[in-house]
């Protein structure tokens, strides 16, 4: 279950992109943990995710807030994804405050990440590092596409949708920001970060 | 369990078409979409985004051994085994509470069809059992080691062989010694198939903060990504190392 871990992309645009998720390791902390998972989420919110989810219910962007804050369980896996430094932070030292005892895992570039973590008195306890893609690459889509697919890390945004979004921008049928939106739609944990993908798509219609 | 299926009433409209991360949907010469039954993973991602005008998506049921492909795909849908949702285990997430890595242990994940192209399972199969051919214990609670007829030699069950899924991910763990041999197996053997994986390394880091594992990886020049996921440690109660 690694689907914050293998998105690719410029160094510069993974410098907006962190996506934190709170989790309870199941049979040791899960018992009696789902209004701990709510408490984590209105954490989250406080603190301008782009997206946010809950593995079990879905996304923002699709169920809406109230059902994703409403229906957190005893193995739900929530999720919010920030574009900047401070927010993060913010957002980990009251998570650290809050004392809920779940697990948090920060996705994102190691050397800001660690360097937050630092700053607020934190340090990495382990480590999930990504080798890149092996195999028949040739079978791949477009880097530029996967750049914004692989923040669906359960591969549920389609190739196809982002070159018809594309195709849609062009054509004014929607703007960039409705097309982050929609593309964010069948990430169901929440994940997507809907302002990388503004600027990735700004950029693949400025090459077009 | 159930199998996605666009019934008469489709009107070839094609909104459903771009949903479908594996390009498993086309237009017919009657007009209408139809679903290549080998490319489809069973994912519903068209049925639950598409807005069909005419609601012609629909889910049928689904039998063995066609359902594992439901299995992989349907992320919030918990293993029955492990109660957890999605296609893999908790891995590092919670290593800070379960201790499962520890300094000098490895563990592995290769994300097999990531990203985005799909895998069979017979290609599935390959990479276990050369991996088993190392001696390498498989995650037992990882779904896709409860697919296997035998775990010692990382033989899948005859009977899911055909079948195709968006993603599954080998799980399991090595000493750091046995890393070269792990790494020079997996090159060998990605050139034998045919699709793509995403191997990932999960390591707990020293208690002055360093990262054997990724020294190693500079010394060998062994392409990592400068992103990934670090857990902070809140976790508790916090596991003994």
């Amino acid at each position: 279950m690694t689907h914050t871990l293998h998105r690719s992309g410029s160094v510069e645009t993974l410098s907006i992109d962190y996506p934190v998720l709170v989790i309870a390791a199941q049979g040791i902390n899960s018992k009696n943990s789902a209004p701990k998972f709510r408490k984590a989420l209105e954490i989250i919110l406080k603190h301008n995710p782009v997206n946010f989810g809950d593995m079990k219910t879905g996304n923002y962007f699709r169920k809406g807030l109230k059902p994703v804050l409403s229906n957190t369980r005893e193995n739900s896996i929530v999720h919010g994804v920030f574009t900047n430094r401070k927010d993060l932070e913010e957002c980990l030292d009251e998570l650290r405050n809050a004392d809920l005892g779940l697990s948090v895992v920060v996705s994102g570039l190691f050397s800001e990440v660690w360097d937050s973590l630092k700053k607020i008195g934190l340090n990495p306890h382990s480590l999930n590092i990504s080798l890149g893609v092996w195999g028949k690459k040739e079978l791949l889509p477009e880097q530029t596409i996967l750049d914004i697919t692989t923040m669906c890390g359960h591969h549920c945004v389609s190739p196809l949708l982002v070159k018809k979004m594309l195709s849609d921008i062009k054509r004014d049928k929607i703007s960039v920001e409705g097309a982050a939106r929609e593309l964010a739609k069948p990430c169901v944990c929440g994940v997507f970060n809907t302002l990388r993908a503004e600027r990735l798509l700004e950029e693949m219609m400025a090459r077009t | 369990m159930r199998r996605l299926i666009i019934t008469d009433s489709c009107v070839g409209c094609t909104r459903c078409i771009p949903y479908c991360p594996s390009g498993a949907i086309s237009i017919g010469k009657d007009r209408k979409a139809h679903i290549d039954r080998y490319k489809c993973i069973e994912c519903a991602v068209c049925f639950n985004n598409a807005n069909c005008p005419v609601s012609a998506i629909e889910l049928e049921e689904l039998g063995w051994p066609r359902s594992v492909r439901e299995v992989f795909a349907t992320v919030y849908k918990e293993h029955k085994e492990t109660n957890v949702p999605g296609r893999g285990t908790e891995e590092m997430k919670t290593n800070d509470v379960t201790g499962r890595f520890k300094p000098g242990e490895i563990g592995f994940s290769i994300d097999m069809g990531r990203p985005g192209v799909g895998v069979d399972l017979k290609d599935a199969e390959k990479v276990t059992m050369a991996l088993a051919r190392l001696g390498v214990e498989f995650e037992p609670l990882n779904p896709l080691t409860f697919l296997m007829s035998d775990k010692r030699t990382g033989k899948l069950r005859d009977d899911v062989l055909n079948e195709r899924v968006h993603s599954c991910i080998p799980e399991f763990k090595i000493r750091e010694d046995q890393f070269p041999q792990v790494f020079e197996a997996l090159q060998k053997v990605s050139k034998e198939i045919n699709t793509v994986f995403s191997p990932g390394l999960c390591v707990k880091t020293n208690p002055d903060g360093t990262v054997p594992i990724l020294r190693y990886l500079d010394q060998k020049k062994i392409f990592y990504r400068p992103n990934g996921k670090t857990n902070v440690g809140l976790g508790k109660p916090a596991a003994k190392f």
